[in-house]
C-alpha cells in the first residue's frame, strides 16, 4: 500500500439536472489516495460516470466541492499560497488527469504516434523529437511500436484503446481516469487492455476506473465504490464489497453481475 | 412558319464569339473570388456562432460560486453577442434576394465609394466588377457560414472530450482537432456551393459585370437575335457546370473510401 496522502477530496458533489428533477450525483463524499487504485461499480445509469468525468470537469458539477493539489477545482477562482486570488485553469488542471474513454476517441485524421505526441508538444511544449521518442518507448511498452505509422481505423479496438492509455500517459499525469475502458471491445480484446491497466496499477499509478469487469475490480482494485441513483452507497476494499456486502442494493446488484 | 431556332441566325451571332470568350472567363473568376472571399468570411461566422463567448456570464453564478440554473439572470448570462451577430447576419443574407443585396452593395455602398475606373487583363471594368465579387462573397458566406457549422457539428463530441481530457485548449482543440476533420468531410459541400456561385453569378450583369449574360445581352441589341445567343449561354454554362460536379463527385466517392467511421 502506498502512502495515504489525499491526492482528490470529493465532498458531498452534486450533479443537477432541470432543478433538481434528476440528480445524476445527489451528495458524493470520498477520498482518492495517492497510489489508489479505486474501482466504481453500479447499475448503468447510477452516476458513475458522471462522477468520473466532474473529477476533469468534462461536466460542471452544481454543488459540493473537489480538491486536487489543494485547490477546489469547482470553483472558478480560488486564492493560491500568497492569498491572491486566481482564475482556475482548466487545461492545466486536465494535464495532470489522464481520460481513457469507453469509445477510445483517438484522432482518426493522424497517425498513432501524431495522436500521441501532439499534447506533449502543443501543451507542453516539448520538442518534436524529444515527443517522439517518449511516444515510442510508451507504445513499446503496450507492444505497438510497429504501429506507429498506422492510422487508427487500422487498428483492433484493443490495440486502439492501448493508444488511448498510452496517449494520456504521454502526458506524465498524476492520475488516470478510466471511463469504461473494456465495454466497446470484442470479449478476446479485454483481456490485452486489462493487462495494460494491471501493469499501471503495479507500477503505483493513481487510477480511478469505471468498470463492469468484476474480475478486474476483485483482482487489481484496493478500494471499490458502489453507486446508485447518484449516491455513493459503500465502499470498501474489494474482499468487503464482494464477500461480504452490506447493503442490500449491493447485494441484489451482484447477484446479477456475478 | 418559321421555325423556333433559326440556324441562320447562329451565324449572325458569330463575330460575337470574343464576347463569350471574355464572358465566360469573367464568370470562372468571379466565381473563383467569390468563392474565396465567401469561405473566409465563412469561417470567421462559423466561428462566432460556435464561440462561447459569454461577456455577462458572472451574471449567472450564485454567491457560493456556482452556476444558477433559472431566472433572468442565467438567461442573460448565456447571451453570447458574437453568436447573435453573426446569426443575425446569416440569416438577412439567406432570407433576402441576392439582386436585392448586389443593388444594396451596388448603389448603396460602392455608390460612395470610388473604385479606381481601371480594366483587369484589359477589358475586365473592375468598378463593375468588384461590387460584384463583394456581393456575391457576403452572400455565399452565409450559406458557407452554416456548411462549416454544420461541418463542425457533425464532429464527435467524443473527439473534443479527448483533446480537452489531454489539456488543449478551446482553440488548439479547434484548429488541431475539429477544424481538420470538419473541413475534409465538408469539402464536397464547398464544391457544390462553387457550382451554385458560377450559376448564381449570372445575376451580377444586371450591375454591367461583363459576364456571359452580359455578352447575350450585347448580342441582343446588335442583332435582334435572342433566342440563340441564350442557347450559347446556356451551352458554356452547362460545360462549367456539369463537368465541375462530376468531378466533384468523383473526389467524394474516392474520400470516403479510405474512412468508414
Amino acid at each position: 500500500m502506498a502512502t495515504r496522502d489525499s491526492l482528490i477530496q470529493v465532498t458531498d458533489l452534486k450533479k443537477h439536472y432541470n432543478m433538481g428533477v434528476i440528480k445524476a450525483l445527489d451528495g458524493v463524499t470520498t477520498n482518492i489516495y495517492k497510489g489508489d487504485v479505486v474501482v466504481v461499480i453500479g447499475p448503468s445509469g447510477s452516476g458513475k460516470s458522471t462522477f468520473l468525468r466532474s473529477l476533469n470537469l468534462l461536466e460542471e458539477p452544481t454543488g459540493g466541492s473537489i480538491i486536487f493539489d489543494g485547490v477546489d477545482i469547482t470553483k472558478k477562482k480560488y486564492r493560491d499560497a500568497s492569498g491572491k486570488t486566481v482564475k482556475l485553469n482548466v487545461d492545466q488542471l486536465r494535464q495532470k488527469m489522464g481520460m481513457v474513454f469507453q469509445h477510445f476517441n483517438l484522432f482518426p485524421h493522424m497517425t498513432i504516434l501524431d495522436n500521441m505526441i501532439l499534447a506533449p508538444m502543443k501543451v507542453k511544449g516539448i520538442s518534436r523529437a524529444a515527443a517522439e521518442e517518449k511516444a515510442l518507448n510508451l507504445l513499446d511498452r503496450v507492444g505497438l511500436k510497429d504501429r506507429a505509422g498506422a492510422y487508427p481505423i487500422q487498428l483492433s479496438g484493443g490495440q486502439k484503446q492501448r493508444v488511448a492509455i498510452v496517449r494520456a500517459l504521454a502526458m506524465e499525469p498524476e492520475v488516470m481516469l478510466f471511463d469504461e475502458p473494456t465495454s466497446a471491445l470484442d470479449p478476446e480484446m479485454v483481456g490485452e487492455v486489462l493487462d495494460v491497466m494491471k501493469e499501471l496499477a503495479k507500477e503505483g499509478m493513481t487510477m480511478v476506473c469505471v468498470t463492469h469487469e468484476m474480475g478486474f475490480a476483485r483482482e487489481v482494485g484496493n478500494r471499490v465504490l458502489f453507486m446508485d441513483q447518484g449516491k455513493l452507497l459503500e465502499e470498501g476494499s474489494p474482499e468487503d464489497i464482494f464477500e461480504r456486502p452490506k447493503n442490500p442494493r449491493l447485494q441484489d446488484f451482484l447477484a446479477k453481475v456475478l | 412558319m418559321d421555325s423556333f431556332i433559326k440556324l441562320s441566325n447562329f451565324s449572325k451571332i458569330l463575330p460575337y464569339a470574343q464576347l463569350f470568350r471574355q464572358g465566360m472567363f469573367v464568370t470562372v473568376l468571379l466565381s473563383l473570388f467569390t468563392v474565396v472571399i465567401g469561405f473566409c468570411l465563412a469561417l470567421i461566422l462559423a466561428l462566432m456562432r460556435l464561440s462561447n463567448f459569454r461577456p455577462l456570464r458572472f451574471l449567472g453564478i450564485d454567491k457560493n460560486g456556482y452556476q444558477r440554473e433559472t431566472g433572468v439572470l442565467a438567461a442573460i448570462s448565456k447571451f453570447n453577442p458574437l453568436n447573435f451577430l453573426a446569426t443575425a447576419y446569416v440569416e438577412i443574407l439567406r432570407s433576402t434576394p441576392v439582386l436585392v443585396q448586389i443593388f444594396i452593395i451596388y448603389y448603396g455602398v460602392f455608390g460612395m465609394i470610388d473604385l479606381p475606373g481601371i480594366q483587369l487583363f484589359g477589358f475586365i471594368k473592375f468598378d463593375r466588377f468588384f461590387p460584384g465579387v463583394v456581393a456575391l462573397g457576403m452572400n455565399s458566406g452565409a450559406y458557407l457560414c452554416e456548411i462549416i457549422r454544420s461541418g463542425v457539428q457533425s464532429i464527435d463530441g467524443g473527439q473534443t472530450e479527448a483533446a480537452r481530457s489531454l489539456g488543449l485548449s478551446q482553440v488548439q482543440n479547434l484548429r488541431y482537432i475539429i477544424l481538420p476533420q470538419a473541413l475534409k468531410n465538408i469539402l464536397p459541400a464547398i464544391a457544390n456551393e462553387f457550382v451554385v456561385i458560377i450559376k448564381e453569378s449570372a445575376i451580377t450583369y444586371t450591375i454591367g459585370v461583363q459576364d456571359i449574360m452580359s455578352a447575350v445581352n450585347a448580342v441582343k441589341g446588335a442583332t435582334f437575335v435572342i433566342i440563340e445567343p441564350l442557347l450559347v449561354a446556356t451551352a458554356i454554362y452547362f460545360c462549367l457546370c456539369f463537368p465541375t460536379s462530376k468531378l466533384i463527385a468523383y473526389f467524394e466517392r474516392r474520400m470516403s473510401r479510405g474512412d468508414k467511421r
